[in-house]
């Protein structure tokens, strides 16, 4: 269980994190999706104890992460980003070391199973430099593994493998969902979707929607709001679009115009395309607003007029 | 690499087979035994012992040769050296223990375990210590060698073994502080070298003192390293007060790394 309370970290007169707050329940995967410099990795960092946070409270395994900073991290398995790791060992050397820092009986074993889960057996006495950029980063994640931890935190443990290995980590971590806390970062909007329970999307340090991968989409295509892109400037079709049938509201962004039909349950699509036809001009794209990560930074990001999250409405409170 | 993948879904239960006991974690001296055994692995920590035996023989033949039926064998000649080579070895035996740890991100590993910072630095240093230990006991061979063909004073070979242990200690720890400042091993060396020399040399610098202030001069002679090694413990004087001198350079040295590596918190 992570629970985490109006979370910030201030470096200087720069916010990295400002004042998040969510929760990670045990048996579900929580991932932790936004574009690099949201603030993911601090508030991971501070989650494992690296770094204190400014303000705030968070929980991890039911210990406060700031004033039971040892206890924390005996009950969490920790990647960081970009896997460091000393590069002189053997694969097994090094979660043996880890394992005696820790004071595991049993490291031998464990280390075995580590190795065994993260399908590195094989290699487990090569030279963590002579190993491969993905095996590393198993060796990385069964050094987070290694005691069975409570809660585990994994900083972007897909980046740099290959689309084979992602699939097995991406099964790794579905499974290990299941008898552990899992907090996992990423910024690919389709492994949070494939691989989580629950999406928490920060920017800038802010949380600006969290829920499952199921009602995010919806929250994110609710109303039905389409993208359309001409091969005429957008300025020269908005007031045709505005008259089509159907549609309730329109403006420029994102190179087109996005259109939000007056009934959300009507697709607009077939009455824009009649228009446009209709007029000479040709269509380039016309599809539902938000299916990729991009599109949903430039909604949730853009866009004023749009009715914030809960946890924003939360910080906007907690700022005035 | 079919036969090697990860386990997924349904080939394995979601806990471990074996359960995860736990005893009572010594940390640092794990991270001790790491270094230490780095150092025997080290082409960097074998130059230096080639160097310095090749050194200190070379001095030691010399000296025999010129000693011979002039003065009494001496067996704190070489433990001397050694301290004198200290503002060389020390800073080569310790610019990397902070620095690449911190250059290589495993120092995020290393505080995000339950580990204090304290226990971590006392490893690293502990380990650095014990490998010049090592070097000075090679240096017992020279006392052996006089004891065959003499009688050296025993009581001051002794002091000046135990005063050259501490010496050493007492320069590694400070020498490491650079290693924890910055990223860079160069950096760390120059700087650690520089430091031990001021430390060194202060004794030259109360004497150049000495005669405008004669208080400060006396002040500025405590604070370095000579005026606790060379007038007592290498003539076998014991003292409290260098001992003392010794030991509190350590623990204070240790104190300030340990702050310093604690920063790399909140500058992370």
């Amino acid at each position: 269980m992570i629970e985490v309370e109006n979370l910030t970290k201030r470096y200087g007169e720069v916010y990295a994190v400002k004042g998040i707050s969510f929760i990670a329940r045990p048996g579900q995967v929580t991932g932790f999706l936004g574009p690099n410099g949201a603030g993911k990795t601090t508030t991971m960092r501070m989650l494992t104890g690296f770094t204190p946070p400014t303000s705030g409270e968070a929980c991890v395994a039911g210990f406060d992460v700031f004033k039971k900073s040892m206890e924390v991290r005996r009950r969490v398995g920790y990647l960081p980003e970009n896997v460091p790791l000393y590069r002189d060992m053997s694969a097994r050397g090094y979660l043996m070391y880890i394992g005696e820092i820790r004071g595991l009986k049993d490291r031998r074993d464990l280390a075995e199973e580590a190795l065994e889960r993260v399908g590195l057996s094989h290699r487990a006495d090569s030279r963590i430099r002579t190993l491969s950029k993905g095996m590393r980063q198993r060796v990385g994640l069964a050094s987070a593994l290694l005691h069975n931890p409570e809660v585990l935190i994994l900083d972007e443990p897909t980046i740099g493998l290959d689309p084979i290995q992602v699939l097995e980590l991406r099964d790794l971590v579905r499974e290990l969902g299941r008898s552990h806390t899992v907090l996992f970062s990423t910024h690919i909007l389709s492994e949070a979707e494939q691989v989580c329970d629950n999406v928490v999307i920060i920017n800038q340090g802010l949380i600006v929607a969290q829920g499952s991968p199921g009602e995010l989409r919806g929250q994110l295509e609710r109303g039905g709001r389409v993208l359309v892109r001409l091969d005429v400037t957008p300025e020269q079709a908005l007031p045709t679009i505005l008259d089509v049938p159907g549609v309730a509201t329109a403006q420029i962004a994102m190179d087109g115009i996005v259109a939000t039909p007056t009934d959300p349950q009507t697709d607009p699509r077939p009455e824009i395309a009649r228009v446009v036809v209709s007029r000479g001009w040709n269509l380039m794209e016309l599809r539902p607003l938000a299916v990729n990560l991009e599109e949903i930074f430039l909604e949730l990001t853009r866009h004023e007029d749009r009715e914030p999250t809960p946890a924003e409405e939360a910080v906007e409170e907690v700022e005035a | 690499m079919t036969d090697h993948t990860m386990n997924h879904a349904g080939e394995r239960s979601g806990s471990f087979q074996t359960d995860v006991k736990t005893g009572t974690a010594v940390p640092f001296w794990a991270v001790f035994k790491r270094e230490f055994g780095l150092y025997f692995r080290s082409p960097i920590a074998y130059a230096i012992a080639f160097a310095m035996l090749f050194f200190i023989s070379l001095l030691f033949n010399a000296y025999i040769g010129q000693g011979n039926g002039q003065f009494p064998a001496d067996s704190t000649y070489a433990p001397g050296l050694l301290t004198f080579l200290t503002f060389l070895i020390a800073p080569l035996l310790t610019m990397r223990l902070l620095s690449e740890e911190t250059r290589e991100g495993t120092l995020e590993v290393m505080m995000t375990l339950p580990m204090g910072d304290f226990q971590f630095v006392l490893g690293k240093f502990l380990a650095a210590w014990a490998y010049y230990t090592v070097l000075l006991a090679l240096t017992l061979v020279y006392h052996l060698i006089l004891l065959s063909i003499g009688t050296p004073d025993l009581g001051a070979a002794f002091g000046a073994y135990l005063g050259a242990w501490l010496y050493g200690g007492a320069v590694l720890a400070v020498t490491m502080i650079w290693s924890a400042v910055t990223e860079d091993q160069i950096v760390a060396a120059f700087l650690g070298a520089a430091t031990v020399l001021v430390l060194y040399l202060a004794d030259a610098a109360s004497s150049w003192l000495s005669a405008s202030s004669p208080g400060l001069a006396e002040f500025v002679r405590e604070l370095g390293l000579t005026a606790h090694y060379d007038a007592t413990l290498a003539r076998g004087i014991i003292r409290p007060e260098d001992i003392l001198y010794f030991v509190f350079l350590i623990i204070g040295a240790l104190f300030i790394t340990t702050r310093i590596v604690e920063t790399r918190r909140w500058r992370a």
